[in-house]
């Protein structure tokens, strides 16, 4: 610690070079902390799932075919279930914009019971309940295009051939890591609609179907058991948890996330080389005063403690400021609504903060190696003659 | 004086600023020199002879006064017009040598010749001519590290003079050498001055360098306090 | 102007600082490139067919195929339409088509979506480039599929010969593997359009048509009675439409790989001022000399700049020639309209050029000018002192 004031008046003697290696690492830091939230915001997610006591059947054909509606009373009457709802994914387009958020039909008067996380006040969950055309909008979607409870809320079809004109009944609340800017309605208003203008076509489709199991049931035997029951019908199911369900996505991406685990580590491996360039600069400068260190008693490995903790203590700056600004930086200002409805939410998990935060340290560490290394072998005689 | 004159310093006056406040390093300063002389600079240091030196060679400005060198006042020019003038008029010696490391002895020959309107083969020929006079036939290819630093400095002096300027600065040529280098450098410097007719002025501690100039000028803070010839020196102290 | 090997041979006398810098801007560079190449081969990856006279019909509403179809009576009383293109073996170029989007298996364990697609034969005439590569066609009704050979193997018992399993009832023996001119049925496994129906036991409907007008002026009147005529009403695109409709979802690939860029650019530039601030200060001596013998400020100045360029140039061309090994490979992601695999390959086309030679510059010239700018300002009396 006695040596603190000597490391910092090290970095401070040339700060346009101290500044500018904070500066690369920061900036760099910074980018990857975006790029691995990509990958693990989902896996955040699915995590904080664990043990919402909800499962999730879909077709185990994928999300184009059929899970017929009868299978939600089905389900929804099997021993451990509590609640069941359809999840039909809607896809319309709103005022021109295509899929600018995400629009489900699901059971009014069951949802708020599985989505337990969701809150909206009693009176306005009963007028949704009430209204078959009522729907129930996210509370950031509501601020962000003023939208205020008795709204219209006109979604033209583009998976299904009945338009949907809605009107805003309640406003939901959510934590942080759940879209705040859903729309829901009554699925059974689609199926009428259908019924009634369409002949039926494409109707009676539940879409998936999101279960409420009692706490302390085993969420894998309720999957297995769904899934036995469907095996030998026409549509047969695949079940699983609602992490799993959400994990299901980051696989989607495939190899993409290998790409991007892959650029990450060449950021990171490009820094080492510029900030031990950065270092050895610095210790070419010194030599003659590292060598006058050594003259006056300094050991090897106090020298070689000195460099290295420089190194370290830069790259850590610039750590502090790339990943643990960025995570600061997201948690104040949302960029959702920029990404036209690709990122529902997006965040900067704590776990990757730190992970970048950490990198930066070994960073310094790596990068110090070397020129501590050169440092500390210096021989006396050699470094007080050296004219650089 | 039948020589047209090279130098003419008209009530120079040269001030630094440090915090604020004029230091006066040269003031009131009066001078001329003929074409074809060697002149010595010599006093005890901050007495004003590099800073003289260098308003003549045109590195620096005067405060007050002119600078008339080859019939132009340079104290009027502008950096731009000045650092062209340099180019095409003055030949410069350094204690260091200042070669450049990654350039061979022929390259930094040629390096003042890139400035000028000439051919590369005409370049070619020039440099190998400059390097020639000053006896370094053979070290064309060599770069600086491989040189002793008496032959560094002859690399220097045909930089110097591979350009035929009006006028050569050297700033403590020999500071830097041992006593064997350093004499055949001021041989080097005494031929130029006497078979090829060219004006040099010359800063330098050495009295052994001075001796070999035509023309002693002493400085002491900031003015002139000798002007003598060579002859004239010799008489006052008394060696033949 | 100071010679350029000047700075060559300055950049090998400190080819240590010289080396570490082309090491971080090579790999910034090669990043960036793999990310661009990426977008591209995303791109063509998502092209259909390519051809202007080409049209695929939609249900009213659908944005894409995996959208829900509609009736094959519309679609078998397409072959009738006036303006349809004919070839002379197989007839008319309408082809129905018929998908399935499982969830399948990689041969890494992990699962996607894949498309199966159902066609009639005539629909490889309306591929670009279709050709089977290895094995042979399938023959219909029979059960068999051919896969995409960029997507063989990449998929659990997807290579020639394997049979694969897609669910309880439904598997198909691989006879072949096809390419189609690296559009989207590179993405995947095709089989005989009636198996598949049932399969599925979908008798009865299409998911879309591809159709080829004889001509510019069939097309747009056969895209009229698809979409007006009483008997049809549904959507008929243009498939370089639909293809620019597709590929709308890359823009935000493109910007996101964009802003990456930037930041990398940045990054990179702090680190190549930082090596030419270097420079500048251990050669203050020789600037002074330089400035003394009559080189110009500007001329200093594009000196250091140059060697900046220089040096930062060195990284760019290793990071770009890193990237030849990855030319040959292929990979799969999620296509974001359909959330259905695609088979990518490395593109390295114009845009990663492009990419990789405005970051240099951006590198050379805006990290160099600053140190650059400093070589020009300093004094030339005090530097010719300094040791």
């Amino acid at each position: 610690m006695k040596y603190l004031g000597y490391v910092l008046r090290n970095i401070s003697r040339n700060p346009v070079r101290s500044l500018l290696t904070i500066g690369s690492i920061s900036v760099s830091l910074f980018l990857m902390m975006i790029m691995l939230s990509f990958l693990s915001v989902n896996s955040e997610v699915s995590d904080s799932l664990k043990g919402s006591n909800r499962i999730i059947a879909m077709s185990s054909q994928g999300f184009a075919a059929q899970v017929p509606i009868r299978f939600v009373d089905e389900v929804g009457s099997m021993e451990g279930v509590t609640a069941a709802s359809p999840l039909s994914w809607y896809g319309g387009k709103y005022q021109e914009q295509e899929m600018p958020f995400a629009q489900f039909g699901i059971y009014p008067e069951k949802i708020f019971d599985i989505w337990d996380e969701l809150t909206i006040p009693e009176d306005q969950k009963k007028a949704f309940i009430d209204d078959p055309a009522g729907c129930v909008i996210g509370f950031k979607m509501a601020e962000e295009r003023n939208i205020k409870i008795g709204d219209p809320m006109p979604l033209k079809g583009t998976i299904y051939p009945f338009d949907l004109n809605l009107t805003v009944r309640g406003i939901y609340k959510s934590p942080p890591d759940r879209d705040g800017r859903m729309c829901i309605f009554n699925w059974r208003f689609l199926e009428e609609g259908l019924k009634k203008d369409f002949q039926g076509r494409q109707a009676g489709n539940a879409g998936t179907v999101f279960l409420k199991i009692k706490s302390g049931t085993d969420p894998a035997q309720v999957c297995q058991k769904i899934d036995a029951s469907t095996i030998n019908s026409d549509t047969p199911t695949r079940t699983q948890t609602e992490d799993a369900f959400v994990a299901q996505f980051a696989e989607l991406w495939g190899d993409m996330r290998l790409m991007i685990s892959a650029v990450g580590l060449a950021v990171v491996v490009s820094l080492i080389f510029v900030s031990g360039n950065a270092m050895a600069m610095a210790m070419r400068e010194r030599t003659t005063e590292i060598a006058i260190l050594k003259a006056i008693g300094f050991t090897n490995g106090k020298v070689l403690g000195m460099v290295l903790s420089e190194a370290v203590f830069v790259s850590t700056i610039g750590g502090m400021i790339g990943a643990l600004g960025c995570k600061l930086l997201f948690d104040v200002f949302d960029i959702s609504p920029y990404t036209a409805g690709a990122l529902p939410f997006f965040f900067i998990p704590t776990k990757t903060a730190l992970l970048g935060f950490g990198t930066s340290i070994l960073i310094g560490f790596l990068s110090g190696l070397l020129p501590a290394f050169a440092a500390a072998r210096l021989g006396v005689i050699q470094g007080l003659r050296k004219v650089v | 004086m039948s020589a047209p004159l090279a130098i003419q310093i008209h009530n120079v006056t040269k001030e630094y600023k440090r915090n604020g406040q004029a230091i006066p390093v040269l003031s009131g300063l009066n001078l001329n020199v003929n074409q074809g002389e060697f002149l010595a600079l010599m006093g005890p240091s901050g007495s004003g002879k590099t800073t003289l030196l260098n308003l003549i060679a045109g590195l620096d400005w005067a405060t007050a006064g002119d600078v008339i060198v080859d019939g132009l006042n340079i104290s009027g020019l502008r950096e731009k017009e000045l650092t062209r003038w340099r180019a095409d008029h003055i030949g410069f010696i350094f204690q260091m040598y200042n070669l450049i490391p990654v350039m061979t002895a022929q390259e930094n020959v040629e390096l003042p010749l890139l400035l000028q309107p000439v051919t590369r083969n005409e370049r070619r020929r020039r440099a190998a001519t400059a390097l020639k006079i000053v006896g370094l036939e053979g070290r064309e290819d060599h770069y600086p590290r491989q040189l002793s630093g008496g032959q560094e400095q002859r690399v220097a002096i045909a930089r110097a003079i591979v350009t035929d300027p009006a006028l050569i600065v050297a700033d403590e040529p020999t500071g830097d050498l041992d006593r064997t280098s350093a004499e055949e450098i001021l041989g080097l410097l005494e031929t130029l001055h006497r078979d090829l007719e060219k004006t040099i002025v010359m800063v330098t501690h050495d009295p052994q360098a001075a001796s070999k100039a035509s023309r002693l000028l002493r400085l002491d803070k900031g003015q002139l306090v000798g002007d003598e010839t060579q002859a004239e020196a010799r008489n006052r102290m008394g060696v033949s | 102007m100071v010679p350029i090997k000047y700075n060559t041979r300055n950049l090998w006398v400190r080819r240590g600082t010289t080396l570490m810098t082309v090491a971080g801007t090579a790999l910034i560079v090669w990043s960036s490139c793999i990310l661009f190449s990426m977008v591209e081969g995303l791109q063509q990856s998502l092209d259909v067919s390519g051809d202007p006279l080409d049209l695929i019909i939609l249900r009213k509403g659908s944005t894409n195929e995996t959208d829900g179809g509609f009736e094959l009576d519309k679609a078998d009383t397409m072959v009738t339409l006036k303006g349809v293109a004919t070839d002379p073996k197989l007839g008319p170029l309408v082809s129905r088509e018929l998908l399935n989007i499982p969830v399948m298996e990689r041969a890494n364990g992990s699962r996607t979506n894949l498309i199966i697609r159902g066609l009639d034969p005539v629909g490889r005439l309306l591929r670009r480039d279709f050709q089977i590569v290895a094995g042979r066609d399938l023959e219909l009704g029979k059960g068999e599929a051919i896969v995409s050979e960029r997507l063989a193997g990449r998929f659990k018992n997807s290579n020639l010969g394997d049979t694969l399993k897609v669910g309880e009832k439904e598997s198909y023996r691989v006879v072949g593997l096809f390419r189609a001119g690296g559009g989207s049925a590179e993405s995947e496994i095709w089989v005989d359009r009636k198996d598949l129906e049932r399969n599925l036991s979908r008798e009865g409907s299409v998911s879309s048509v591809q159709i080829r007008a004889a001509g510019p002026t069939d097309f747009e009147s056969i895209k009229t009675v698809i979409t007006d005529d009483a008997q049809y009403r549904l959507l008929a695109l243009g498939e370089r439409e639909y293809y620019a409709k597709q590929t709308q979802s890359t823009t935000f690939l493109k910007v996101f790989g964009f802003v990456i860029a930037v930041f990398l650019t940045i990054g990179a530039m702090f680190a190549a001022a930082n090596t030419m601030f270097g420079a500048v200060a251990s050669r203050t001596r020789e600037i002074g000399t330089m400035r003394a013998l009559g080189f110009s400020k500007s001329s200093i100045l594009f000196c250091f700049l140059g060697e900046s360029v220089i040096l930062c140039s060195i990284g760019g061309i290793v990071g770009l020639l890193a990237t030849l090994p990855l030319q040959a490979l292929s990979f799969g992601t999620v296509n974001s309209n359909t959330f259905t695999e695609i088979t990518v390959n490395f593109a390295f086309g114009p845009l990663v050029m492009i990419v990789a030679f405005s970051m240099t510059l951006a590198m050379g010239v805006l990290g160099g000018f600053l140190p650059a700018w400093k070589a020009t300002d300093k004094d030339i009396i005090a530097s010719l002192r300094e040791l």
